[in-house]
């Protein structure tokens, strides 16, 4: 009798293990051992010729320092953008998001579709349409400039401002959906509650709905800032050379100069910066009630 | 990856101001985010020798990669007809380089990389002779190698067109809205007039980018070194950081040419072809210190399954009939000599655009870039990408002595 619950025991105890396998396997043949191999290019130098690369691994550390301090403005600037359109983000965002939870009621489920709607058309295409309604002769333009809102350039195309925007729009889904999914989780009795004890509306919105739905912006930040500083397409349509990337140096890096050893070293730079940025950020914040 | 490209429903599209390049210009970008992808895979399996690709490749099927929308409707059908052979045809080569980059393990390792003709750039085809991966073309096999036009048969890139025979060519220069600039552009400083600030684009491939510019400077590109070009990169640079240049793009000017954001772009003539069509206000020139003329190539890879199969399309493509509908549907410049008749059989419009059909003085003009030795090449890529990756802006170049990006020592 014994025995028989212990092997059925031991039986259960792989079931587990067998569970996460595909998992594990997905994620060793598509993650594990492709960052590996990228780990040992950005440590390699080139002894064959410089179109048809022989790289032999040589810890090649003045990769990273030469990645870093060629391309430091790159670095910076992709950071910066990605900051400044989180933050754009937020603030459209979260009233949006607000707005579908609260106070959309049967409209809610379409006003959620509206939002996603946009994905349904390519990535590639929706950017270069940002490339028509921002044309200098077009009515955008025409209208910053009557009241005096245009850029130096006297255009929006090729600054950083179509870049931002660019960022902006295209991932300003992957903020509203985490701030939305927090706010509506939001128990309405303890709006009530709050309302009972004579709170005023914004003492309402500050004590409870806002700490309730931070992580919701917590993790639209994470969605929208890694793959915003990461971008390339916004930059290489919208912007010009004063607003590349540091995804547009490594393309360039590995198509164009073919130089596999720097361009993965830039890979593990931003990597290694996102990092750290996501753990100060998940610090700060805390990652409790991370959905 | 799914963000790639919109794909033309039909070959009409190029009807409709899709061409090939502009085509290419936006998927060779996304290609680029998928690059490190194929690189990264061949580098974990770049051992298995024994493993054979595709494995479709047999002596009644013929294998071609081609660019997007560089083929007439119905050529490959006509083909199969005349030659009883099965044609596996993919317009799966969208940028010299990018091709490069996916196949090159391959083709050392001397693996099958799934086609028995492909269509590289002259330069690419050059590189591929050096490199000794491509098999040479019995001329015997083609009898209509005499259509082709003489001054093809003895490039610099492959003399005596052993390994490449031209399929189509273009010429790089400027395009530009006459109704916008006011007057004819003509020269290379024409475009730095300060009129035109932030309304000019370059190509940012390096040889076409900067090409015109050497030219235009006195220097002769058929003999480059790597001060000259610097000298044109360092002309370029200046420009960039006085704003005069809004972009620099692969092929990627049309809508900026459409919408009036550019006036004056470097450009493929092929493109203006079409866009000219909509927008009679655009025009195209060679320089007067002249531009470059682009040459796409048939060639076979070492690793072919199928030499005979592809020296037959080869020879189907030179047939002056056949070779007409090819410059109806892609409206770039024919290899072969005096098409006139050919094509004013099909369109006399088209026999008569100059930019489709040129006068022999106008193809005198142009020259092709001269095949220069692979360290040469990269560090002249190196130097140019510095300016179109925007490394030179004030206050960026790096300290005096440093040599920087540009001549990497490794």
């Amino acid at each position: 009798m014994a025995g028989v619950a212990a092997s059925g025991r031991r039986q259960r105890a792989w079931v587990p293990y067998a569970m996460i396998a595909p998992g594990v396997l997905y994620l060793v043949v598509f993650f594990a051992i492709p960052i590996y191999t990228l780990f040992k290019t950005s440590l390699s130098v080139n002894s064959g010729s410089r179109f048809v690369p022989t790289l032999e691994f040589s810890w090649q550390w003045s990769n990273y320092t030469e990645a870093f301090s060629s391309y430091q403005e790159q670095i910076a600037r992709s950071f910066w953008y990605a900051l400044i359109a989180t933050l754009i983000m937020i603030v459209m965002a979260y009233p949006l998001a607000y707005v579908i939870a609260f106070r959309a009621g049967r409209l809610r489920n379409i006003m959620l579709g509206l939002v996603v709607l946009p994905f349904f058309v390519t990535f590639l295409v929706r950017t270069i349409a940002w490339k028509t309604i921002l044309a200098d002769d077009g009515w955008v333009v025409e209208m910053l400039g009557t009241i005096g809102l245009l850029p130096p350039e006297d255009r929006l195309l090729s600054t950083p401002w179509a870049v931002i925007g660019g960022l902006v729009y295209n991932f300003l889904p992957f903020m509203v959906l985490p701030i939305y999914v927090s706010l509506e989780k939001i128990d309405p009795r303890l709006l009530e509650a709050s309302r009972d004890l004579y709170s005023t509306p914004a003492r309402t919105f500050g004590k409870v709905i806002l700490p309730m739905s931070l992580p919701g912006v917590l993790a639209g930040s994470l969605l929208t800032f890694i793959p915003a500083s990461g971008d390339f397409i916004n930059a290489e349509y919208l912007g010009s050379t004063r607003t590349r990337m540091i995804g547009n140096v490594i393309q360039d890096e590995f198509l164009r100069v073919k130089d596999y050893p720097v361009a993965a070293a830039l890979s593990f730079v931003l990597m290694a910066i996102i990092i750290v940025v996501v753990i100060g950020y998940t610090r700060v914040l805390g990652t409790e009630d991370l959905v | 990856m799914s963000r790639t490209s919109r794909r033309p429903a039909t070959r009409t599209s190029a009807a409709i101001g899709q061409s090939r390049r502009s085509f290419l210009g936006r998927s060779a970008l996304l290609a680029g985010g998928v690059a490190l992808g194929p690189q990264l895979l061949t580098a974990c399996g770049g051992d298995d020798e024994g493993a054979d690709g595709g494995g479709s490749g047999s002596s009644d099927t013929l294998r071609i990669s081609n660019w997007p929308l560089y083929i007439a409707d119905g050529f490959n059908t006509s083909f199969e007809e005349a030659s009883g052979l099965t044609v596996d045809y993919k317009e799966n080569f969208q940028d010299n380089e990018t091709w490069f980059a996916a196949n090159k393990d391959a083709l050392a390792a001397k693996q099958d990389i799934g086609a028995d003709l492909v269509i590289p750039t002259n330069t690419m085809a050059a590189r591929l002779i050096s490199l000794g991966w491509l098999n040479e073309i019995d001329h015997a096999n083609i009898s209509n190698i005499s259509n082709m036009r003489p001054d093809l048969l003895d490039g610099p890139w492959d003399p005596g067109a052993k390994y490449s025979l031209p399929y189509f060519s273009g010429f790089v220069g400027l395009a530009y809205n006459e109704a916008e600039t006011g007057r004819p552009i003509t020269s290379i400083d024409d475009m730095w007039d300060p009129a035109f600030k932030g309304r000019v684009t370059m190509l940012s491939d390096f040889q076409d980018g900067l090409r015109m510019v050497m030219m235009s400077q006195g220097n002769d590109p058929g003999e480059a070194t790597v001060e000259m070009v610097q000298e044109a990169a360092d002309l370029v640079a200046e420009q960039n950081d006085k704003g005069q240049i809004r972009r620099f793009t692969g092929n990627d000017y049309q809508d900026d040419l459409t919408s009036q954001n550019v006036i004056v772009a470097q450009v493929y003539s092929g493109d203006i072809v079409q866009l000219a069509a909509d927008n009679p206000d655009l025009k195209f020139a060679v320089p007067d210190s002249g531009g470059t003329e682009f040459i796409d190539t048939m060639v076979i890879p070492y690793t072919t399954k199928n030499q005979a199969g592809a020296e037959e399309w080869m020879d189907f493509v030179y047939d002056r009939a056949n070779y007409a509908k090819l410059v109806e549907a892609v409206q770039y410049i024919p290899v072969l000599s005096d098409m006139t008749d050919e094509l004013e059989k099909i369109d006399p419009a088209l026999a008569a655009n100059p930019l489709v059909n040129p006068p022999q003085e106008v193809l005198d003009r142009v020259t092709t870039w001269d095949i220069l030795p692979e360290d040469v090449e990269a560090d002249m890529i190196a130097i140019y990408n510095e300016v179109t990756g925007g490394l030179t802006w004030p206050g960026w170049r790096r300290a005096a002595g440093d040599s920087g990006r540009g001549f990497p020592t490794r």
